[in-house]
């Protein structure tokens, strides 16, 4: 059903997204979309940020809570460690308590899920985060501390390799997945917010269509109409439905008044009526891909 | 055009308006969509704590509605908008009624009520494997040292070797290092504790990570764990120090070595995994024993953490051999039984 959805976006916007499939204890299948690479990589460096910022806050409280009682060396100990369990435990706490999302992925419409589609269980989420450590924190923090103490230029780069190796692993299989998320045996999915947009049938017009004319089209070119009768009226959009105004007359061979004036409305009156008269065929068996296939080949 | 012509024209008669299927289904339902859809913003913001017991109440049974409106809407519907609404709107649900209940606090105590000593219980043979490795990288590190000192220096890394070499003389090492004067509070248990849990963190991690590649490489870094360590035996036996020592490691180390060999033990698990995946894809085998050998791992870390608090710590307030036995003695204990019975009773009655 989703793949037929999925052809719309191809046509108007050139988005292809990957889809997997879940399906729900119910028994119903639910699509979902792999995260890109750049969105993961984005989410990760937002929560790169707000845990540097969590720790300089830290840094803070403890240079000004203990500046008189302990030295130097102690508060910058203390606040190494403080990062230590923070960015271990940042994750683990965010992918637990809100379903598998830390503020990065929820600022970007990420999610973690289970990869079989069961629950997303702690055990989980633990063994993904704790592979981030080897992944990711390891490598750059030997990195930098070798940059403070000096070591070979061979030691760097071989840090330097083993962080990009890491980071290319989700180029290199098709759930782009990291390590982590293999150990945990998890996937990372796009969960967009989608709106419910008011329901173009609901207007009432004075066109009639007979039904040869309403068998010219199949669900495809339904929907595409409908993407363009939905989007925000502007002078190009409008020139648009003009066009397409003129062409759906042709195809139909439109005998009445023409409907130059308003193409909108003619087009939302062809909608509704072309949306009830193929809803009636799917209901008896006859669903119509789009004007060129047969109905109920699906 | 093929449409028309394939029926005579003067048939046709203009069809009667017809209210929508779709429409009217919308129509029925919606408002139950829109409340589950509030219900849902409020969880992924401020997470299940956040719903009140009757909303935590509705929550299923709207979360049922949407997706028999989906199963619905799929076949009857040719809405675009209204499906895809309704697609992400069960997804969304999904994920909340059937996701992790659990916070970091509760799931961090069933970790270590229960999951823990578990891995721990079923990897007996990794473990075996990891202890032997340490043992037999310390027999050789002890032979080769025993007789030439120099094997210290060159096996040693400069930030762990602490100023000992094969020119520290018997002295040097009892009153510098094993029965070196307590530092105070602070620099003990703070700074000094901190900087050998981290790096003891590091390897300990690294054992379980380089799993991945197989095996091989998480059982030399095991081996050379037991090689400097055997080689500090040989040192402190070549000046007749050796119950001494043995007590001064012994009182932190029955604790990191057993760390250290079940983060071992988790690398070679998934190594084991991978090599032989059984029945399974490996891919899939991963995913089921990563879990598990994750769980060593992250509960080996921890117990780092406790060994690093001795180790910085207690080592210098207990300042003689006796007293240091004793202590290691009673922290093996301790483990034993955590290990042995931790769990048991909670997997029986469930």
């Amino acid at each position: 059903m989703a793949s037929r959805l999925d052809r719309i976006n191809r046509f108007l916007e050139g988005v292809r997204r990957e889809k997997r499939e879940i399906v729900t204890p119910e028994g119903v299948a639910l699509e979902i979309e792999l995260a890109n690479r750049g969105e993961r990589a984005l989410a990760f460096i937002l929560d790169l940020f707000f845990w540097t910022m969590a720790i300089l806050f830290l840094g803070l409280v403890f240079g000004l809570l203990l500046a008189e009682k302990i030295n130097g060396a102690v508060a910058v100990t203390l606040v190494l460690f403080a990062a230590f369990l923070l960015r271990n435990f940042y994750f683990i706490h965010f992918e637990l308590t809100t379903q598998g999302a830390t503020p990065g992925k929820r600022i970007v419409g990420l999610k973690v899920i289970d990869a079989a589609g069961g629950p997303l269980t702690p055990s989980a989420v633990v063994a993904r985060n704790l592979t981030r450590e080897v992944e990711t924190f390891l490598p750059l923090s030997l990195f930098f501390s070798l940059e403070a103490g000096g070591g070979g230029w061979l030691t760097r780069a071989a840090y330097l390799v083993w962080l990009a190796l890491v980071s290319a692993l989700p180029f290199f299989n098709r759930d782009r997945r990291r390590a982590g998320d293999f150990i945990g045996g998890t996937l990372v999915i796009a969960a967009p917010k989608r709106a419910l947009l008011a329901d173009l049938g609901a207007q009432r017009t004075t066109y009639a269509f007979t039904r040869p004319q309403l068998d010219a089209y199949g669900a495809f070119e339904l929907q595409v109409l409908e993407e363009l009768l939905r989007r925000p009226r502007t002078a190009e959009s409008e020139t648009v439905l003009a066009q397409v105004c003129e062409r759906v007359c042709r195809k139909i061979g439109w005998q009445g008044a023409a409907p130059r004036a308003d193409a909108r409305e003619f087009l939302n009156a062809f909608y509704v009526a072309e949306r009830a008269h193929l809803e009636h065929e799917q209901l008896f068996g006859r669903y119509r891909a789009d004007k060129s296939s047969t109905p109920g080949a699906n | 055009m093929s449409a028309s012509t394939s029926e005579p024209i003067e048939l046709a008669a203009p069809m009667p308006v017809v209210t929508l299927r779709s429409a009217e289904f919308r129509k029925g339902r919606e408002a139950a969509w829109r409340d589950l859809e509030a219900l849902i913003a409020r969880v992924e913001g401020k997470g299940v704590a956040g719903l009140t017991a009757d909303e935590m109440q509705r929550l299923p049974t709207l979360y049922r509605t949407a997706i028999s409106s989906l199963s619905v809407a799929r076949a009857i519907a040719l809405d675009r908008n209204l499906i895809l609404y309704l697609e992400a709107l069960a997804l969304r649900a999904y994920f909340i009624v059937y996701g992790p209940r659990a916070g970091f606090a509760e799931t961090l105590w069933v970790f270590l009520k229960r999951g823990f000593p578990t891995a721990a219980r079923s990897h007996l043979g990794a473990i075996g494997v990891a202890f032997l490795a340490i043992l037999a990288g310390t027999a050789v590190g002890f032979a080769l040292a025993v007789g030439d000192e120099s094997w210290l220096t060159l096996l040693t890394p400069d930030g762990l070797a602490g100023g000992r070499s094969a020119a520290s003389t018997a002295a040097q090492l009892r009153d510098g290092e094993i029965f070196a004067p307590w530092q105070g509070f602070v620099a003990s248990f703070v700074v000094f504790a901190n900087a050998l849990f981290r790096n003891n963190a590091t390897v300990a991690i690294l054992c379980f990570a380089l799993g991945v590649a197989g095996g091989a490489p998480t059982f030399v870094l095991l081996f050379y764990q037991g090689l400097i360590f055997g080689a500090f035996v040989a040192l402190h036996y070549n000046r007749g120090l050796l119950v001494d020592f043995l007590g001064w490691v012994s009182i932190h180390g029955v604790t990191e070595f057993g760390a250290l060999i079940l983060c071992g033990a988790g690398g070679l698990a998934i190594a084991a995994a991978i090599v032989t995946p059984d029945r399974f894809t490996r891919v899939e085998n991963l995913s089921r024993e990563g879990r598990q050998a994750a769980a060593l791992a992250g509960g080996g870390v921890l117990m780092l953490f406790v060994a690093g608090l001795i180790e910085g710590g207690f080592r210098q307030l207990v300042a003689s051999t006796p007293g240091r036995f004793a202590f290691a003695a009673a922290t093996a204990l301790a483990w034993g039984l955590y290990f042995a019975y931790a769990g048991r009773e909670a997997r029986r009655g469930e």
